[in-house]
């Protein structure tokens, strides 16, 4: 009968399994090593650790079609201004104790996780907090002894306590505020934040 | 007074382990296996699929508990929290298939390579070892399960990054033991017989143990953590796991349905083109929202729209293949749980992937129970039944190659098991969709995401009842999971016609 | 740039997606049948499961606002969808076809 074509044979496959595969997977190395330049703290997209010194805030931008974060003038975080490094160590102490307390199986964080909690993404700005001037005060509080100081919206579902010294809750707070000022392409959408208008 | 209460406590021990053994002796006596069936990487094997089924069983239990907390928030409240019972829910998962996996490979290694293991010892200690960090691992989230914010924290306790969160000493052991299955499988295929199935196999495996260290290191810089930690589970799912379930089923077609090599080859190359194809890109998807930059809006969208088309071609194979192959099966309950695959990878990861996978609709339906419900459809529907497909496939053969039919004893449990399990996911997967509909509704379009919309969304009468269907469903599939086991542990039991053995056409 | 679904697209959405990847697997597979089987009702089948795959890609590529280069997407799905699973049969049939001839040689 008829002979296997070029096209249907064992070899031709193999090969194109090969040539896709590398091909496909050279194409990812480069585009990672261009993200990930392009998403270094210090980038356009993901600023700074110092950026907790600053005001951020998240708004609709006309001309890119899409909620942006917006860094302005100085506002402090517990009243102080932190170095580069200081910064650095805050954030770190604060990513690394929201990994060891395991907020991610509860949270959402970039809206990657849990979803038996709210997404912590622009944490930092919620309404929640009720007023700029109470805010520090009402998450370290919030933080560190969650039972008492729990809003459950009706839902009961209450933050369990998770044993964080002071130090780690100024960790947090400060890596919430750090991660609300990354460029997420536009997610959440529609969200307001603590600073607008009713 | 201090010996003698250490002399009480040898005594209660030594009575303990007596009766264990009885107990032991007794539940070998009932099951009636005769492990002289199987070769020695067989009896490997079997170790691991044990494993494995306790393993599932841990994850529909912590699933349960963690299901009640989302409709009684108190149940457990501080003992056992959401989120210990989640971690063990979803890591359980990860684990016990891979102790599939491993042991599908251990099955069919001496086979394949005709040739017996290389370093059968080693991989008897490696099966020990691995099963003795496991055990260590889960005690140490339950009765720890968190840690002050250092580094010792993630060294010890858990690394608290969603599915991989085993600490990182587990991490460089799991790394160890990947290396020492590795290992078993090259230097077996060597000195045996190389194959195209071997080939595929091999870089496979070098790929998955490669992603898995992609994912042990800590970033400050979340966005750079994300954009590693996807690589292990995308990569994985949807691009390394597809392809070694490939090869197991290539494999089973092969014994199975005598399907000749050469075809079987061919297509295994073919999957790979296209799963390697539209997958690695498809990790884009992930991309969307977590700080990289916007050019992974549009790969992502259209690298992902093109991940069906292997599974749609993989549906056209089996019928084409079914229907070229008049053939005469003798194990139906395998072959049933093969037809589940087909159709569970199809819905899962096709449909349900493809429905929320633009980032247009993405933007909304991101980070909600949508999620939740395409990753329990997919989840157990490409792995899950693939597994339960090959354990039968090995009780069989344990048995001495027992005729398993239509026309067998007692055929309703292994049907009702079907049944249930299939029906328990996707009654789950269903209550879900309805939450992350209403979730990526309320809370994500109306409300902004914020604190309060999310509980807006939480509190709303629909999502408060597919919380409840969804436990119902759980209830389903858990009863589906104890008639598994028995059917499992019993079939074939005194069955004494052969299966009319398929010889492999080449 | 993207432009989100709209509220009220929101169902359709959905709707379509998973319209255009069941539609396109049973275009596929009544393809593949009505090779084998020559009842003409399985080939007009097939092209109105094909025709379902059209309409939703038209209803997704409203509903999703694609606009620009996103409107690829919608050209590759209808064009790919089409001719994949005749691609995908042809290999069936080519990869089993060698059945009487090499049988002998791949003995060796
Ligand atoms: C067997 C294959 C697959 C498995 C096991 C699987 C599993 C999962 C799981 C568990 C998640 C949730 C991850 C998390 O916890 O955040 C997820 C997310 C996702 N999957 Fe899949 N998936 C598969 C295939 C696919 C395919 C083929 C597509 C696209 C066509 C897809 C599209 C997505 C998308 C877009 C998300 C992100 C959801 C979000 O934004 O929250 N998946 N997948
Ligand atoms: C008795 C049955 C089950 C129950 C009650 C159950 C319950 C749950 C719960 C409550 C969650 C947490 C979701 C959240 O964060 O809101 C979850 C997550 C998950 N479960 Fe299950 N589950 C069950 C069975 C299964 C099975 C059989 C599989 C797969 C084989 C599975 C795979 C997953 C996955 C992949 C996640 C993570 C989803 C995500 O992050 O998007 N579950 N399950
Ligand atoms: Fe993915």
């Amino acid at each position: 009968m008829n002979e296997i074509p070029l096209w249907a044979s064992e070899t031709f496959w193999k090969k194109t399994a090969i040539w896709v595969t590398a091909g496909s997977f050279l194409v990812l190395v480069v585009l990672t090593m261009d993200s990930l330049s392009k998403t270094s703290a210090g980038s356009k997209r993901v600023p700074a650790y110092s950026v907790i010194n600053k005001k951020i805030d998240y708004q609709y931008n006309k001309e890119l079609h899409k909620f942006m974060p917006v860094i302005s003038e100085n506002e402090l975080l517990f009243g102080k201004e932190y170095t580069e490094q200081e910064a650095l160590q805050l954030v770190d102490l604060g990513k690394k104790t929201t990994q060891a307390k395991n907020c991610m199986n509860c949270h959402t964080l970039l809206g990657n996780g849990a979803y038996y909690a709210p997404d912590l993404t622009k944490a930092w700005l919620d309404k929640g907090w009720v007023s700029k001037e109470v805010r520090e005060d009402m998450m370290m509080r919030f933080l560190m002894d969650p039972e008492k100081n729990a809003r459950t919206f009706g839902s009961n579902r209450k933050m369990p306590n998770l044993n964080i010294t002071e130090q780690e809750a100024k960790g947090i707070i400060a890596f919430l505020k750090w991660m609300s000022s990354i460029d997420t392409n536009g997610f959440p959408y529609n969200f307001k934040t603590i600073n607008a208008e009713e | 007074m201090n010996t003698s209460g250490i002399n009480g406590v040898i005594q209660k021990a030594t009575a303990l382990y007596e009766t264990s053994q009885v107990c032991m002796n007794d539940f070998k006596s009932w099951v009636q296996l005769d492990s002289s069936h199987l070769s020695d990487g067989q009896r490997l094997a079997v170790k691991y699929f044990i494993v494995a089924v306790i393993l599932f069983f841990a994850q529909i239990l912590f699933g349960l508990l963690a299901a009640t907390q989302f409709i009684f928030p108190g149940f457990l409240y501080e003992i056992l929290d959401f989120s210990v019972n989640r971690m063990i829910h979803i890591n359980a998962m990860i684990v016990w298939m891979l102790y599939g996996f491993i042991g599908c490979v251990y099955w069919f290694l001496e086979d394949e390579s005709g040739t017996e293991i290389v370093g059968l010892k080693l991989g008897n200690i490696a099966f020990w070892v691995l099963t003795g960090a496991v055990t260590l691992v889960v005690l140490v989230y339950l009765l720890v399960q968190i840690g002050p914010g250092k580094d010792s924290s993630l060294w010890f306790i858990n690394e608290g990054r969603e599915y991989i969160e085993a600490p990182r000493w587990a991490d460089i052991g799991i790394v160890i033991v990947m290396l020492i299955f590795f290992y078993n499988v090259v230097a077996t295929f060597i000195k045996g017989k190389w194959s195209g199935i071997a080939g595929v196999l091999t870089l496979d495996l070098v790929a998955l143990a490669g992603l898995y260290v992609a994912g042990m290191f800590y970033m400050t810089n979340i966005t750079h953590e994300q954009y590693w930690w996807w690589w292990v589970i995308h990569l994985w799912v949807e691009a390394t796991w597809e392809v070694l379930v490939g090869v197991i089923m290539a494999w089973s077609l092969m014994k199975l349905l005598g399907v000749r090599r050469k075809i079987i080859q061919t297509w295994l190359y073919i999957e790979v083109a296209l799963m390697f194809g539209s997958g690695i890109l498809g990790l884009g998807h992930h991309y969307f929202w977590i700080g990289t930059p916007e050019y992974w809006l549009t790969i992502g969208g259209f690298f992902s729209a093109l991940e069906p088309i292997p599974l749609v071609a993989m549906v056209v194979h089996a019928v084409y293949d079914t229907g070229a192959n008049a053939f005469k099966n003798s194990n139906h309950p395998a072959l049933a749980w093969i037809i589940a695959q087909a159709f569970g990878n199809f819905f899962g990861a096709g449909v349900w992937g493809f429905m929320h996978t633009l980032p247009q609709i993405n933007m909304f339906t991101h980070g909600t129970q949508w999620s939740a419900s395409h990753g329990h459809l997919a989840f157990f529907g490409a792995y899950a039944t693939i597994n339960i497909a090959f354990f039968y496939l090995a009780i069989q053969h344990w048995r001495g190659d027992v005729w398993m039919g239509s026309d067998s004893q007692n055929t309703w449990r292994w049907k009702w098991a079907l049944g249930l399990l299939n029906g328990g996911v996707l009654g789950m997967t269903i209550a879900l969709l309805i939450a992350g509909y209403e979730q990526s509704f309320i809370e994500r379009a109306v409300e902004g995401s914020t604190w309060g919309g999310y509980f807006t969304a939480q509190n709303h009468p629909s999502f408060q009842s597919a919380m409840v269907w969804r436990l119902f469903f759980g209830g389903v599939t858990f009863a589906g999971f104890v008639l598994l086991v028995w059917d499992l542990l019993t079939i074939g039991k005194g069955e004494t016609r052969l299966a009319p053995e398929i010889i492999e056409m080449r | 740039m993207i432009e989100p679904v709209a509220l009220q697209d929101f169902f359709i959405t959905f709707f379509s997606s998973a319209l255009i990847i069941m539609a396109g697997a049973s275009y596929a597979l009544l393809f593949a049948w009505s090779k084998v089987n020559t009842n003409l009702w399985i080939k007009i089948a097939a092209y109105c499961s094909y025709s379902i795959l059209i309409l939703s890609v038209m209803e997704l590529t409203r509903a999703a606002q694609f606009q620009g280069y996103w409107l690829i997407i919608s050209l590759v799905m209808v064009i790919g969808y089409f001719f994949a699973p005749i691609g995908i049969w042809y290999l069936c049939v080519k990869t089993h076809s060698d059945l009487t001839i090499t049988t002998e040689e791949d003995t060796l």
